[in-house]
C-alpha cells in the first residue's frame, strides 16, 4: 500500500516539479490587465508589437531568473534585502512604488472581475463588492487553497486563444517576420501600449512574488538548477499566450479594421473556435485570471511591506497581533475595488492604465534587483555575470527613456516632435 | 572613587553623517559608522569611522563635545592617535542597523530600526555604551525624518540582554548569557522562531542549540518544515536529532524524505533506534500503525506493585506516557491495563493480575485515524493501545498525537506563496 502511495507521490511530484514558482507567476501574469493590453495591442497595431513582446519576454526571463536566483542563494525576500542593504529611506521608496503599482493592478483585477460579470449581465456594483468580500474573507479564514484551484483551472481557458489562433490560420510568414522586426512610433498612444506591454509582462509584484515563493519553498542554491528551467518555462508560457492573443486579435480585428471598443471585444477573436460561446469562454478565462491575481496581490503586498519594516505578519495571526499586515491587506483590496467601482470610470481604461503604471514604476525595482544580484558579498559565486548586468542596465535605461518619451508626448507633443528632429528620427 | 556621569544620550541613526571638527576647527570627516566591541557587560564603541574606505577610527576619549549638529575633538587630529579595527569589532551601521535579530523577551524576530547610545564618564574615562535597540514604529519614522508623526508614541526599546544576533559575525561574540537565555525559551517558541528564519539563519541557530533543545523544537514544527530542516542539515547532526525524537515522530519525517536520504540517515542512527523507526515506517500514512509510538510501558501480570513501581522509575524517562500501564503475557499478548493511580494506591504486595482491567479498548494497526479519534473521544482516554490480529500489543497512540492530526496547523498557510499549488513544486524532488 505504501508503495502505491509513494508512486503516486512521485508521479504527482513529476507534474508539480514542472509547475514551480516560475510557471505559476507566468499564469498570474496574464491577468485581466495583461489580456486587455495584448488584445488592444493586436487590435490597434496588428502584428506591429510582436517584436516588443519578444524583447520584453527575454527581459522577463532575465528579471525572473535574477529574482529566483537571489531568493535561492540568500533565502531572503526582496524587500528584506533592500532594507538590509539600502536602509530605511530607500526601502520606503521601494515600498511606495510597490504599493502604488499593486493597488493599480488590484484595481485592474477587480475591473476584470466586473467585466466578466457584465458579459453575463451582472452589474459591477454587485459583482465587485461580493467578489472583494469573497477574496478578503477566504484568505482570512484560510480556506483559500481549495478555491484557488478552481480559478487556476478557469485560467486555462486562455489557452483557447492558442487554438483559436491556429484555426484562424494567420499569414504565418508575416507574423514571424513581424516578431523579429522592430516597429516604433513616437505618438503617445503607441508609447503607452508599448510600456503597458512591458509593464504587464514584467511586473514589480512578480519580482517580489517569485523571490518570496522560492524562499518559502526552501529552494537553496543546490536545487537551483530545477528552478532555472521552471523560470524559463514560465517566461515561455507568458510569451506563448500573449503571442497568440495578439495574433488572434490582430488577424480578426485589426485586419478587418474593427476597432476594439472594450476589452469584451477581445472575445471576438475566439469566435473561430467557440462560435457563439466565444464571449462565455472569454469571460470565464477573465474571471479566473482576475480572481487568481486578486487573491495574491493584496496578500503579497502586505507580506512585502511587513517584511521590509519588521512588522508582524501572517494570516494565522490575529488582527491585533499584526495590525499593519491586516491593514495593508485590507486597504489594498478596498482601494482596488473602490477604483473599479468609481461611478462613470472606464473599466478598460483601468486595466490598460494600471499596466502602464506598472511599466513606469518598474525601473526602480529593477535597479535594486540588479544591484543586489551583483553584490559579491551577498551572492558569492552566484552573482550576476557581466553580460547579464549589461543587458539589465540597457533594458532599464530603455524603459526609463520610453517613460520619459510617454510623459513628454502626453504633456507636450510638439516638444516631442522637435526632440525627435534633433536626434534625426 | 567610582564616578559615573552621563554626558549625553543619542540615537545612532541621527549621529550618522554628523561632521567632525578638530580643535582648530578643521573638518576632518563625517561619522560614517561606529565600531563596537562586545566583551564586557555592555557593548561599547571603540571608535568612529570617519573616512570612506578607511579602517582608521577616532577613539571616544578624543571627543570634546558631541551633538547631532557636530562633533568636536579635544585636539588636532593626528593619525597616530587613531586606532584601527580589531578583529572582534563590528560596524554598527553595516552589521546591526536594519538587520533582523531575535527578541528573546517576546521570542520573535524583529528588525533593528535604531540604536540608542549613552555617552558616559566613568572613572575619568569617557565611554560610549550601546544601551538598547529600537524596534518600534517611532524608530522607523525617525529614520525617515518623520518622527513628529509619532510624538505621543513610546519608543519600543529592547535592551541588550534580550537580544540574540542571527548571524555569527564572529565566534568571539557569543556571549555567555545568550545560550542560557535561549534555553529558557519554550520549545514551541523556538519552533516559531525557526519557522520565520531563512535557511542560513536556521542553520546558525540550530547549531547553537544542543541536541535535546533542537529536537524538542523540531517536534513542535509542522511536518513540511521538519522535513525541510532535516534535509538541509548536516547528516550526522540530523541523525542525532532523529535519535532524540520519539520514534513515531522520526518515522513521520523519514517517510517524507527521498528514499536514498532516509536510508542514509537511518544508517547513521544507532541500530536500536533505527530498527524501531524502520518498523514504524512500514505502516501506511493515516493508519493507527503510522500514528503510534512504540515507547509504552508493559509488565507481566505476575509482578507485584512494589516491583512495578521500582521498575517504573527506570522506564519512565523513555516512555511517552506512564499514566497507563499495560499488562502482557510472555508473547506480548495484551491482557489488561491499569492506571498509575491504581498502581500507587494499591498495597505493595498486590499482583497486577488482581488490579488490572480486562475490558480493554484497543484499535487495530490498520484502523484509520478517524476510528482512533472516536475511541479516544468516546471513552475519554489519554492513550489507546494498538494491537495486531493476534492481540499482540505493537504500540500506543496518545491523545496529543491524534490532536495533531485533527487540528491542522494553520501555520502552514503562513506564507505568501501558498498560491503555488504544492510545497514541493519546482524542487525537482522526484
Amino acid at each position: 500500500m505504501m508503495n502505491i502511495f509513494k508512486n503516486m507521490r512521485i508521479r504527482l511530484g513529476l507534474f508539480l516539479a514542472v509547475m514551480g514558482p516560475g510557471v505559476v507567476t507566468a499564469f498570474a501574469d496574464n491577468d485581466a490587465g495583461g489580456i486587455a493590453t495584448y488584445a488592444t495591442a493586436g487590435a490597434k497595431y496588428g502584428y506591429g508589437l510582436l517584436f516588443t513582446l519578444l524583447i520584453s519576454t527575454i527581459c522577463l526571463a532575465i528579471a525572473q531568473e535574477i529574482s529566483a536566483r537571489t531568493g535561492a542563494v540568500t533565502g531572503r525576500g526582496l524587500s528584506d534585502l533592500i532594507r538590509e542593504l539600502f536602509g530605511v529611506k530607500w526601502t520606503f521608496l521601494a515600498m511606495t512604488v510597490l504599493l502604488i503599482a499593486n493597488i493599480g493592478t488590484t484595481a485592474s483585477e477587480f475591473s476584470g472581475i466586473a467585466t466578466s460579470f457584465e458579459i453575463f449581465g451582472v452589474s459591477k456594483f454587485i459583482a465587485v463588492p461580493v467578489m472583494g468580500l469573497v477574496v478578503w474573507w477566504s484568505v482570512l479564514k484560510g480556506n483559500y487553497s481549495r478555491i484557488e484551484k478552481v480559478f487556476f483551472v478557469l485560467c486555462a481557458t486562455f489557452l483557447s486563444y492558442i487554438v483559436s489562433g491556429v484555426i484562424i490560420n494567420p499569414p504565418w510568414e508575416e507574423v514571424l517576420l513581424a516578431s523579429v522586426t522592430p516597429t516604433f512610433a513616437r505618438d503617445a498612444d503607441f508609447l503607452m501600449i508599448a510600456i503597458g506591454l512591458i509593464g504587464t509582462t514584467i511586473t514589480p509584484w512578480g519580482q517580489f512574488y517569485i523571490q518570496a515563493a522560492v524562499v518559502d519553498k526552501g529552494i537553496t542554491a543546490k536545487d537551483y538548477k530545477y528552478t532555472f528551467w521552471d523560470v524559463m518555462l514560465g517566461a515561455f508560457f507568458t510569451w506563448f499566450i500573449a503571442f497568440f492573443v495578439i495574433v488572434a486579435t490582430a488577424t480578426t480585428l485589426h485586419a478587418n479594421a474593427i476597432s476594439i471598443e472594450t476589452v469584451k471585444d477581445a472575445a471576438i477573436a475566439l469566435r473561430p473556435l467557440a462560435g457563439v460561446y466565444a464571449s462565455t469562454l472569454f469571460s470565464f478565462g477573465l474571471l479566473g485570471a482576475s480572481m487568481l491575481a486578486a487573491f495574491i496581490l493584496p496578500l503579497s503586498t502586505a507580506y512585502a511591506v511587513c517584511e521590509a519594516f519588521g512588522f508582524e505578519s501572517g494570516v494565522s495571526k490575529s488582527s491585533k497581533e499584526a495590525p499593519v499586515f491586516f491593514g495593508v491587506y485590507t486597504m489594498t483590496i478596498v482601494l482596488g475595488a473602490g477604483i473599479a467601482l468609481w461611478p462613470g470610470i472606464s473599466l478598460d481604461l483601468i486595466m490598460l492604465l494600471s499596466q502602464v503604471v506598472n511599466g513606469v514604476l518598474l525601473p526602480p525595482i529593477l535597479i535594486f534587483m540588479v544591484l543586489i544580484a551583483s553584490n559579491e558579498s551577498i551572492m558569492g559565486k552566484y552573482k550576476n555575470p557581466k553580460w547579464y548586468n549589461v543587458i539589465s542596465w540597457i533594458f532599464t535605461i530603455v524603459l526609463i527613456i520610453l517613460t520619459l518619451m510617454l510623459l513628454i508626448s502626453t504633456i507636450a507633443p510638439e516638444v516631442m516632435d522637435s526632440l525627435m528632429k534633433l536626434i534625426g528620427l | 572613587m567610582n564616578q559615573f556621569k552621563v554626558l549625553g544620550e543619542f540615537y545612532f541613526s541621527q549621529l550618522l553623517g554628523t561632521s567632525i571638527y578638530d580643535k582648530s576647527g578643521h573638518n576632518i570627516g563625517k561619522i560614517r559608522d561606529m565600531a563596537v566591541r562586545w566583551d564586557g557587560a555592555y557593548p561599547q564603541i571603540v571608535g568612529i569611522k570617519h573616512i570612506r574606505k578607511s579602517q582608521v577610527l577616532i577613539t571616544i576619549d578624543q571627543i570634546a563635545s558631541c551633538s547631532y549638529k557636530e562633533v568636536r575633538l579635544k585636539e588636532n587630529f593626528e593619525i597616530e592617535k587613531a586606532v584601527t579595527l580589531h578583529e572582534n569589532d563590528i560596524y554598527m551601521s553595516k552589521w546591526l542597523l536594519d538587520k533582523q535579530i531575535i527578541d528573546l523577551k517576546g521570542s520573535k524576530m524583529v528588525r533593528v530600526n535604531d540604536i540608542t547610545l549613552s555617552w558616559v564618564m566613568q572613572e575619568n574615562m569617557q565611554r560610549m555604551i550601546l544601551v538598547a535597540v529600537d524596534i518600534g514604529v517611532k524608530g522607523l519614522f525617525r529614520r525617515l525624518g518623520l518622527e513628529f508623526l509619532f510624538k505621543n508614541h513610546k519608543n519600543e526599546l529592547l535592551s541588550w540582554q534580550y537580544i540574540k544576533q542571527l548571524e555569527s559575525w564572529n565566534s568571539n561574540l557569543q556571549i555567555s548569557y545568550e545560550k542560557q537565555q535561549v534555553s529558557e525559551l519554550h520549545p514551541a517558541d523556538i519552533a516559531d522562531l525557526l519557522e520565520e528564519m531563512d535557511y542560513k539563519q536556521r542553520a546558525n541557530f540550530i547549531d547553537s542549540l544542543d541536541d535535546q533543545q533542537a529536537s524538542d523544537a523540531l517536534v513542535e514544527m509542522d511536518l513540511d518544515s521538519q522535513v525541510e530542516i532535516i534535509e538541509q542539515m548536516d547528516e550526522q547532526r540530523a541523525s542525532d536529532l532523529l535519535e532524540e525524537m520519539a520514534p513515531d515522530e522520526a518515522a513521520d519525517i523519514l517517510v517524507e524524505l527521498p528514499a536514498g536520504k532516509s536510508a542514509e540517515l537511518l544508517n547513521l542512527m544507532e541500530v536500536d533506534d533505527a530498527e524501531e523507526v524502520r518498523e514504524l515506517m512500514q505502516h501506511e500514512e493515516g493508519t493507527a500503525g503510522a500514528l503510534m509510538t512504540t515507547e509504552f510501558i508493559a509488565f507481566s501480570a505476575e509482578l507485584m506493585t512494589e516491583e512495578v513501581i521500582n521498575q517504573l522509575r527506570e522506564l519512565a524517562p523513555e516512555a511517552e506516557t506512564i499514566y497507563y500501564l499495560y499488562v502482557v503475557d510472555q508473547a506480548e499478548h495484551l491482557q489488561g491495563v491499569l492506571s498509575l493511580r491504581e498502581l500507587i494506591v494499591a498495597s505493595p504486595k498486590t499482583t497486577l493480575h488482581e488490579l488490572m482491567h480486562t475490558k480493554l479498548r484497543t484499535v487495530y494497526v490498520t484502523d484509520d485515524h478517524q476510528r482512533v479519534a472516536e475511541i479516544i473521544n468516546k471513552y475519554g482516554l489519554l492513550a489507546v493501545p494498538v494491537v495486531d490480529k493476534q492481540g499482540i500489543i505493537l504500540g500506543i497512540i496518545t491523545v496529543d498525537d491524534i490532536i495533531d492530526i485533527l487540528i491542522p496547523d494553520r501555520g502552514k498557510l503562513d506564507t505568501y506563496s501558498w498560491f503555488a499549488l504544492s510545497k514541493w513544486g519546482g524542487r525537482g524532488r522526484s
